[in-house]
């Protein structure tokens, strides 16, 4: 029972982190229609920028800072990059973006070196906030989930309740007509790009101390941003949110078992079958628990393309 | 057209008499570039006339290599299948995989469609480690060109010419395709779907139809490849693998015929070059594809096509001048560059930085020269270089876009 | 020391053409390495350590009164990237080829010389694997041109749970955590084989997706129910860090035994969460500090850093390699490679951990190795923290052996 209250609570905060991440991405693609190869390395950016500034400024004003400087980064690409290839078509945003992505890692290799760096948790946030039956469950985990969440609801609140965020939404439906109405829409790309992006910072600078810091995380997290954001419903906001959970909960729950498809087989009694087969019908689900993000995104394209809560095609 | 007859019989010619011309290493990377050529135009076939953007070529690609790796092996290379056959069994398997594939990633459009063969790709990239007897796990499959026809295949030339036969083979076979309906209505399907299904055609069929062909294209250079290194393992199957053809392809440009062909063989040959010379060539590989996605949306050969092909008023005198004026701008910019980041580069390893301790800040040597990080000329000459060319670029263009309007 | 590392393509094969036979050829020596792309890091590690080494040969008069030419090839990552270097090395006249980075890379070469040697019997080259620690290198895949001068996955796993049980480390509930691929698999093997002799139970085994998984919060939560004292584990880089830094934030206990704890970076990044746990690897510089510390300080006056993680081995083998090219003589070509191959059979050398060989059986080295532990006492700091790798007991080569495997036949020439 404390395993499974265990493996729910990891999965989770697990999610809530891809959620941060994830967050900047589909709102920039709700957007402007963007998919952004180079969002996962905003967050690798914003980890390398707290690490740079903590022996300065100290932890706090490090992760406040670092997504700053990333939404600088952000902006700066969407006016001078992306803003240009905008007229070539979305497939060319995409690929510009992944070229970024390419160029981003090489010079952070190129500065930092190919090992991970010393980014570590504040000592003093290094505590066990709870413990059930022997296990202590680290405070840093809970307060990147209530980052997270924080994060969630000044989104909504922005989006839904303040002027802004009405002429955002409406830029989105109506670019032509918002212009017309002398709203400057550009100006209103150039910050969503950059707030999204410094959202992407935010969960760096904080995840980064957590996990580790090297040159490779943008690409060990990329993909499964992408998943997330796809399986929510591009552009939806409440789906991002449930994707990542739901992507956070199977894999810590699959990681826990031992269940072989095999045993799936055993319900309607053909376990030796299955097991003389042999292949993926005797791999334990744990093992495979880094696929099950693919198997969910294709289930969902294929059964529900708009995603869990997408609105069109 | 004749002109182009005669460009493509040359380059064909130089084609065949390349064994004779350049050195065993050099052939060896034309056999990857002849490769990456084919693999890129069955890549293009699916984005530049179907206009579907697929993330997940390396799936193919590497259903091609293991199918051709596993029939080396059980057919030893004679009976039904000699050698030089092989890369049927690529089409056959790769043929079959895009159907299977395509028909669930041709339900949907546009990023969804992306979505979908990057999804597919990742499973099977995902779980290939796990099946050891098909994959061979992290060593991969191992197998040995057995001789065939009264060639050995033991020496790089015989392989390069079989492997050129093959790609001139489906480049041929993939241009007389474009003139089919099948190809016809593939262009269709990329300007207006909907038009296409209002008129009465099967769109679902006819993108899974289409889905396929590239894929099995795919397969070829997949078989070849197998063929080629003796083995397939599965990192054929990792993204970076999907990534490059896509890369490639723009470079090059996807919407003309020999586009991505050039582009993969270039980039092929540039990475070839490079990686040897420099440890970051893949930045410099990054930086071309932004620069290119930004100023040459077509492609190089798209950009070149469209030179010649009419867009220029000017006179030729006038026209060749800029030309000259920009490349001039162009290479002082890149010398520039290049040179920052090869100091940089050298300046922030971490060799250097363990040499250099304190005030002791040891010159490094570039170019045959030595630098003093603490000398201003060590940054100064690159920024010099690099503004310099950047306002040549910018003033060749401004002189270029006033006589095309004096024109108008 | 000069090292002509953009000896290439053409250049150097028309230099081959040409040379003919006037004069005899120069050895030469190819590395074929990662040298860029996200898994560059160790292969930088293998060049420098092989740069150090030749360039010390070189000092001492090279081989046949010339210098040996040592060429660089970036294998881009990729058994297909390798494939196309280890032709193009061939081409250039290169003899012998070093590799050591990634067991599927190292795959790919091993195959490759041993098809080459097959076609051109009389030309062959000859593979020194430097580190590509998967079993069935020296396994099924062996071969008569293939020799590994450092330590497998039996021998890793072997010292390491010797060593940890004679500290009192090794408690009697060990869990086996493993990556899920060949090198994984290895070790979880020669953990469960080596559970009755050192007296402990595999509690439970785990084999996980490779650098995919961001969250070890679950793994760690099994780990704690299974009640665990220790954990193996043959994980590397991001797998290792992350895994332990789980482990921590929930205040296991358990201690991890491991292959890679000592990768550079590893103890910077995991600082305080690392301390108490082992590794077992062919190098410690405080073992018999009065032969480490001298090469230690000669290789950091070199290099610019103390040597770590996979240098000492590569070094070691380049230098058994050396003590080889003395046997034999040069010929036209720069060696006769078959014979090169037969002296690396029988030579042996001290290394300042003791001596070094390889078995002519399935050309396994036979090295010995040092199981120690991260700790504050240290002598030499590890990624300037105030940790350190620790000596806990040093086995020698002949204990620290592993049997040879079964499916090793080799086919030797004559």
């Amino acid at each position: 029972m404390d395993q499974l209250v265990f493996a729910l609570l990891n999965g989770t905060i697990y999610g809530l982190l891809l959620f941060m991440v994830s967050a900047g991405l589909t709102l920039i693609f709700g957007m402007m229609g963007v998919l952004n190869f180079a969002h996962a390395s905003f967050y690798m950016l914003g980890a390398y920028f707290a690490y740079t500034l903590e022996p300065l400024t100290g932890f706090w004003a490090a992760i406040l800072l670092s997504p700053l400087l990333v939404t600088g980064i952000g902006v700066l690409v969407e006016k001078f990059i992306l803003r240009r290839v905008h007229a070539f078509g979305h497939a060319h945003e995409l690929l510009v973006t992944f070229g970024l992505s390419v160029v981003i890692a090489e010079l952070i290799k190129m500065g930092y070196g190919n090992f991970p760096v010393d980014y570590r948790v504040p000592p003093e946030l290094r505590f066990a906030a709870f413990s059930i039956s022997g296990i202590d469950y680290p405070f840093y985990r809970l307060f990147m989930g209530a980052i997270a969440l924080v994060m969630f609801a000044a989104i909504y609140l922005l989006l839904t309740r303040t002027r802004v965020g009405i002429v955002v939404r409406s830029a989105i439906y109506r670019p032509q007509m918002v212009e017309a109405l002398g709203h400057n829409v550009p100006l209103v790309f150039m910050g969503v790009f950059g707030v999204g992006a410094g959202l992407a910072g935010l969960a760096g600078a904080v995840a980064g101390a957590f996990y580790t810091t090297n040159p490779n995380m943008a690409l060990e997290l990329g993909v499964v941003v992408f998943v997330v954001v796809v399986v929510g419903g591009l552009g939806s906001m409440g789906g991002a949110m449930l994707a990542s959970l739901l992507i956070g909960i199977t894999n810590s729950l699959a990681v826990g078992s031992n269940l072989r498809p095999a045993d799936l087989f055993a319900l309607v009694g053909q376990r030796d079958w299955a097991e003389q087969i042999g292949g993926l019908m005797t791999v334990q689900l744990s093992s495979l628990a880094a696929t099950l993000p693919f198997l969910i995104m294709l289930i969902v394209l294929v059964v529900r393309p708009s995603g869990l809560m997408g609105e069109k095609e | 057209m004749k002109a182009k007859i005669f460009l493509v019989a040359i380059a064909v010619a130089v084609l065949v008499a390349l064994p004779w011309l350049v050195s065993t290493p050099l052939l060896n990377a034309a056999v990857q570039m002849l490769i990456a050529a084919l693999f890129a135009m069955a890549f293009s076939f699916l984005c530049g006339r179907a206009g579907m953007l697929s993330f997940g070529h390396a799936a193919y690609f590497g259903i091609g290599a293991f199918a051709a790796v596993h029939a080396m092996n059980a057919f030893g290379g004679a009976g039904l299948l000699p050698t030089p056959l092989l890369p049927l069994v690529g089409a056959g398997t790769g043929l079959l995989g895009g159907l299977i594939a395509g028909y669930f990633a041709t339900k949907r459009t546009g990023v969804y469609f992306a979505m979908i063969t990057l999804a597919l790709a990742e499973l099977l990239h995902a779980l290939a480690p796990h099946l050891k007897g098909t994959f061979g796990g992290e060593a991969g499959i191992s197998s040995f060109r057995m001789p065939a026809w009264g060639f050995t295949f033991g020496s790089v030339t015989e392989v390069y010419f079989l492997t050129l036969a093959w790609v001139l083979l489906c480049i041929g076979l993939l241009w007389l395709l474009g003139l089919t309906p099948l190809g016809r209505l593939a262009l269709g399907l990329r300007e207006n779907g909907h038009r296409l299904r209002f008129l009465g055609y099967n769109v679902h069929a006819l993108s899974t139809l289409v889905f396929a062909v590239s894929a099995m294209f795919a397969g070829v250079a997949g078989a070849l490849q197998s063929l080629n290194i003796e083995a397939a393992n599965y990192v054929v199957l990792e993204a970076h693998v999907s990534t490059s053809v896509v890369l490639n392809s723009f470079i090059g440009g996807v919407r003309v015929f020999l586009g991505p062909a050039i582009g993969g063989a270039a980039m092929t040959f540039f990475g070839y070059i490079t990686a040897d010379l420099t440890r970051v060539w893949l930045l410099y590989q990054g930086i071309i594809f932004v620069l290119v996605m930004m100023f040459l949306p077509r492609g190089l050969v798209g950009e070149l096509v469209e030179r010649f092909s009419g867009g220029e008023r000017r006179s030729g005198g006038t026209a060749l001048l800029d030309g000259g004026w920009r490349l001039a701008g162009f290479a002082m910019a890149a010398a520039g560059c290049v040179f920052l980041v090869e100091f940089l580069q050298r300046f922030l390893s971490t060799g250097y930085r363990a040499t250099a301790t304190g005030e002791n800040w040891p010159p490094i040597e570039l170019m045959g020269f030595d630098w003093s990080p603490g000398s201003p000329l060590t940054w100064l000459l690159p920024a010099a270089l690099l503004a310099a060319g950047l306002w040549l670029l910018g003033a060749a263009n401004k002189r270029a876009a006033a006589q095309q309007e004096a024109l108008a | 020391m000069t090292f002509s590392s953009l000896v290439r393509g053409t250049a150097a094969s028309a230099l081959v053409l040409m040379a003919g036979s006037a004069a005899a050829e120069p050895l030469k020596i190819a590395l074929v390495e990662t040298l860029s792309g996200p898994q560059a890091s160790t292969g930088l590690l293998y060049r420098s350590a092989v740069q150090y080494e030749i360039g010390k040969l070189n000092e001492q008069g090279g081989f046949g009164g010339e210098e040996i030419v040592l060429a660089e090839y970036d294998n881009q990552g990729g058994p297909v990237g390798a494939a196309d270097r280890v032709r193009a090395a061939i081409a250039d006249g290169a003899q012998i080829i070093l590799q050591g980075s990634s067991s599927a890379v190292a795959g790919q070469v091993t195959e490759d010389v041993r098809k080459h040697n097959l076609r051109n019997p009389g030309n062959e080259v000859l593979y020194v694997n430097l580190g590509a620690e998967a079993m069935e290198l020296t396994g099924e895949k062996c071969h008569f041109y293939h020799f590994r001068v450092s330590p497998n996955a039996a021998i890793r796993v072997g010292t390491l749970v010797e060593g940890m049980r004679e500290a009192d480390a090794l408690g009697e509930r060990v869990y086996a955590m493993n990556q899920n691929y060949s090198w994984g698999v290895d070790v979880q093997e020669n953990t469960k084989a080596a559970a009755e002799e050192m007296g402990f139970e595999v509690v439970e085994e785990t084999l996980h997706d490779v650098n995919k998984i961001q969250d070890f919060a679950p793994y760690v939560a099994r780990i704690q129910a299974a009640h665990a004292d220790t954990v193996i584990t043959g994980n590397w880089s991001n797998d290792l860090l992350l895994l332990m830094k789980a482990a921590s934030s929930a205040g296991l206990e358990a201690r991890f035994g491991t292959a890679f704890l000592d990768q550079p970076g590893n103890v910077g990044n995991a600082g305080a969460v690392a301390e108490g746990h082992f590794v077992s690897t062919p190098f410690n510089a405080e073992t018999n500090p009065d032969l480490s510390g001298p090469f230690v300080e000669d290789y950091k006056a070199a290099t610019g850093h103390y040597p770590s993680y996979v240098e000492p081995a590569a070094a070691f083998g380049i230098r058994l390699l050396g003590e080889a090219l003395g046997q034999v003589e040069p010929t036209e070509a720069g060696v006769d490679v078959t014979a090169l191959a037969q002296a690396l059979e029988t030579v042996s050398i001290e290394t300042p951990m003791g001596e070094l060989s390889i078995r002519p059986e399935d050309h396994q080295a036979v090295l010995p190795m040092v199981v120690q532990t991260v700790s504050r006492d240290a002598v030499y700091k590890a990624d300037d923290t105030e940790f350190g790798f620790k000596p806990v007991k040093l086995i020698s080569a002949e204990d620290a052996a592993a049997p040879v495997q079964d499916s090793c036949e080799m086919q030797r020439p004559g």
